[in-house]
């Protein structure tokens, strides 16, 4: 699985602006995230587990509208996390 | 390329809405600007520690706004990094920090203590300079949590007083909740909240629920406070107990920041606001209002300051003062002013304008 990491975060991969890991739903990228690059799991979701206000997550081109953990991923599926435009 | 800032030379760190500037001075006649740091974000409060003067903390969003709230650490004058991790609560607790309000140095001794202050409201304290942090579960998860409300700026923690006299002893004020002090280190907390009207609530004068804006140590080193509330201005006592109101003789009973003379007893400076619905200064003059009696009698101060038409804010952390004599007293206004007095207050001069909106101001010395 791709996941594509956006400039605000790559401090925390060394640079790196996309990252391959071998799991199979969105809590896992969240967790083998943080297993990798400590701290990066808390920029995308709060202590509670929720998705931060205006942090956005697509898989492929579609926004995932639902909760996080409710999404399944399939082989070859990209991943993108990404701030919202947050403008007007 | 910007002056270094230079070894005894007063340090003013500036939050603003768009990142955060020192403005720094030997003489306190000159100053030079540097920053901003962690540029474009709110930097909701900067301080130099004043037990090393050279470390500068900063509360703001990580990197942007929607990567959530982070703690800064770095030299004074040196763009400051997100430490390891910031403040949580704890796990299952569905509270989450989405904010940083406020960082405050702890013990003299203890140089690795830091606290900050949270919305949701709620104290943290690292032993590492903000890599980790314990959740005060004491006081975080209280049993009256589940009925605090939010003032209007969120229900957030923005005053934390630890006491030089002795560390254990830590007194935080949260809006719209009221103060708590604790004398064992945060294991237990009292409501500290006799005296101060709550004039938005049926019961004026409740046991919690009252809108503390902003609480400082009175200099006289025994334990006595300055607080500027929703509901007026108030002086407690060494021996704790009651506050005494004692908003007689200022324009209004409302206003945000407080900031007590560090060395000479019962003096005070505020910056009082028309109200609740007007947060400007009264008459289009910006004032700062000075006692030297606990608040039995305030003096209205204008000389430097803009008016008439000057129809300005100031926010909860915008008053500081520094440690020197004669005391440098500053203001940062919600237009992007910044002005500083070097004369106890009575004189001021605007050192910087055209800034971002001013969240904070926080004066120390470079060391």
């Amino acid at each position: 699985m791709l996941v594509r990491i956006p400039p605000a975060l790559r401090s925390y991969t060394g640079g790196e602006d996309e990252v391959v890991l071998d799991v199979t739903d969105l809590p896992g990228i969240l967790r083998a995230l943080e297993a990798s690059f400590p701290g990066i799991r808390d920029r995308v979701v709060d202590e509670a587990g929720r998705r931060r206000p205006y942090v956005n997550v697509f898989v492929n081109e579609d926004l995932v509208r639902e909760e996080l953990s409710s999404v399944a991923l399939k082989p070859g599926d990209i991943v993108h996390i990404l701030p919202s435009v947050a403008g007007g | 390329m910007a002056p270094k800032i230079k070894k005894d030379s007063v340090v003013v760190a500036v939050g603003t809405r768009k990142g955060g500037f020192l403005f720094h001075s030997s003489d306190r006649r000159k100053w030079s600007v540097a920053g901003p740091f962690m540029a474009g974000q709110s930097v909701y409060h900067m301080i130099l520690d004043p037990r090393d003067g050279r470390t500068l903390y900063g509360a703001a969003p990580h990197l942007a706004e929607p990567w959530g709230p982070a703690v800064y650490r770095g030299r004074a004058g040196e763009e400051p990094k997100p430490t390891a991790a910031p403040p949580k609560f704890k796990e299952g607790s569905d509270l989450a920090v989405s904010r940083v309000w406020h960082v405050e140095a702890g013990p003299e001794k203890d140089v690795e203590t830091i606290y900050a202050g949270v919305e949701p409201a709620a104290l943290f304290r690292s032993r590492d300079r903000g890599d980790t942090w314990e959740d005060i579960e004491w006081l975080n998860y209280h049993p009256t949590r589940k009925d605090w409300q939010p003032g209007g700026g969120g229900l957030c923690l923005h005053s934390i007083l630890v006491d030089p006299r002795n560390p254990k002893h830590l007194v935080v004020g949260i809006s719209a909740v009221g103060a708590f002090e604790s004398k064992d280190s945060g294991r237990s907390w009292s409501m500290e909240n006799r005296g101060v009207r709550a004039e938005f609530l049926p019961n004026k004068y409740p046991e919690w629920g009252q809108c503390v804006h902003k609480l400082a140590w009175d200099a006289s080193r025994d334990g006595s406070m300055f607080q500027q509330n929703h509901s007026g201005t108030y002086h407690r006592g060494p021996e704790g107990g009651s506050w005494t109101e004692v908003t007689k003789g200022l324009p209004s009973d409302f206003g945000f920041p407080i900031a007590a003379h560090p060395h000479r007893k019962n003096t005070a400076f505020v910056t009082p606001l028309v109200g609740a619905g007007n947060r400007v200064v009264p008459k289009g003059q910006m004032a700062v209002w000075k006692t030297t009696n606990s608040g039995k009698t305030w003096r209205r101060i204008t000389k430097g300051l803009p008016g008439p038409n000057a129809y300005l804010g100031i926010l909860r952390e915008g008053l500081s003062v520094d440690g020197e004599d004669p005391l440098g007293v500053y203001v940062g206004t919600s237009t992007g002013q910044l002005f500083a007095s070097r004369d106890e207050g009575e004189s001021w001069k605007m050192i910087g304008d055209l800034l971002p909106p001013i969240l904070s101001v926080s004066a120390g010395t470079a060391r």
